[in-house]
């Protein structure tokens, strides 16, 4: 319960910082001018826009309240310490959706006023949005591997071969996307929509998104599989809700970075079919943050009555 | 201590509880056991086992409402009550 509190807690806080600098921080005059609007409709846009992203950190920041509940209640078992693992990685992924997203807001409104600093908070919100994942999946992957290897459980050749098959196929596509956009003639020109020499934005972008999906998909797999295989119906059934969405989870949130990365920020407000496919996708992950709480409420409540 | 032919009856108990709470059984029994038979889990006894039943159906049913599994549980607990094992203070 008091976790509960202290991440709805976190939330409110956090939620509130958002709606202020939304309100407060200077409109985008390109915005503006792109949609014709007065300085009160774009900031009742903007909050308009952003009101669902806010209700999806809701969903995060219950889920993983919900799952450091479960963890704490067992956290003397020997499965106790994955548990705590997986807690912290989820407590990562619901902080990396509002911590970008204020950052991006703040820096943008610097930038709006002093267009030198354009390019900044591109790159600081392009790091931004990979660093709390690359975290959360980290944390996640040696909580799978934890339980996997506590239930003697193992890929089969094929299993390992078609993650492998997936994986080689999205990254070969997304370095094929990405590669687009930048000018290859010489790998130190920034002249591209990330702002980065070519060379920096392959080691500190493209490889370690790469890396984070890859035990972030792995991760997926293994925590699905430890339900799929677990003892116990009704901790199967509590276990496969909380694994079910966590897959989903990783995999939206995946494919969130996965488009976000491909088709760069532009650093103002654009209503695109691109920005309704994220917002579908991220309604997806909220789904998948609310099955997961199902699941860790469940669990929860064994050990409890 | 209880022998390995004849395990004590908490441990027959967890036995046909890990099937439905897998590893969560045996803190589940020993909690049952603990709070509403203010018993130590080792010193669960045969006449015990049929409030012990009653209590787990009660607190299982809180957390499904698949009453056909509760039930199917239930039972085989009961077929423990027509054969049980020892106790502590017995074995």
């Amino acid at each position: 319960m008091k976790r509960t509190s202290s991440a709805l807690r976190s939330y409110i806080w956090l939620t509130g910082l958002f709606f202020l600098l939304i309100i407060t921080l200077p409109a985008n005059h390109l915005t503006m001018q792109q949609y014709k609007l007065s300085a009160v409709q774009y900031h009742t846009l903007l909050l308009l826009v952003e009101l669902p992203l806010v209700a999806v950190w809701f969903a995060a920041f219950y889920g993983y309240a919900k799952l450091e509940q479960y963890a704490t209640a067992i956290r003397d078992t020997p499965e106790g310490p994955a548990f705590q693992q997986l807690a912290n990685g989820c407590k990562w992924l619901a902080w990396g959706l509002p911590i970008p997203s204020l950052l991006t807001l703040l820096l943008g409104a610097i930038a709006n006023n002093h267009a030198s600093f354009h390019a900044t908070t591109i790159i600081i919100g392009n790091y931004a949005g990979l660093i709390f994942p690359l975290i959360a999946f980290g944390f996640i992957s040696e909580s799978g591997r934890e339980l996997i290897q506590r239930a003697k459980l193992n890929f089969t050749a094929t299993t390992a071969k078609n993650i492998q098959f997936i994986f080689v196929v999205l990254g070969v596509i997304y370095c094929y996307l990405i590669f687009r956009h930048l000018d290859l003639h010489s790998i130190a020109a920034t002249n591209n929509q990330y702002f980065l020499p070519v060379w920096l934005l392959v080691l500190t972008l493209i490889i370690p998104y790469l890396y984070a999906w890859f035990i972030g998909l792995l991760a997926a797999y293994d925590i699905l599989l430890i339900a799929r295989t677990a003892k116990g119906i009704f901790y199967q059934q509590a276990l496969r809700l909380l694994a079910s969405g966590l897959a989903v989870v990783i995999a939206t949130l995946i494919a969130v970075q996965y488009i976000r990365s491909v088709l760069p920020r532009s650093g103002h407000l654009s209503v695109s079919a691109t920005f309704i496919l994220v917002y579908a996708i991220y309604a997806a992950t909220a789904a998948g943050f609310i099955l997961m709480a199902a699941g860790a409420n469940r669990l929860k409540k064994i050990e409890e009555i | 201590m209880a022998t390995a032919q004849s395990p004590l009856l908490y441990d027959k108990v967890v036995r046909v509880t890990h099937v439905y709470l897998g590893p969560a059984a045996d803190r589940f029994i020993a909690r049952q056991v603990q709070n509403h038979l203010h018993k130590s889990p080792q010193e669960l006894s045969p006449p015990d086992l049929l409030k012990l039943i009653d209590w787990i159906r009660l607190g299982v049913s809180l957390i499904t409402d698949d009453s056909e599994i509760v039930e199917e549980y239930a039972n085989q607990l009961l077929k423990l009550a027509q054969s049980p094992g020892k106790s502590k203070s017995q074995a």
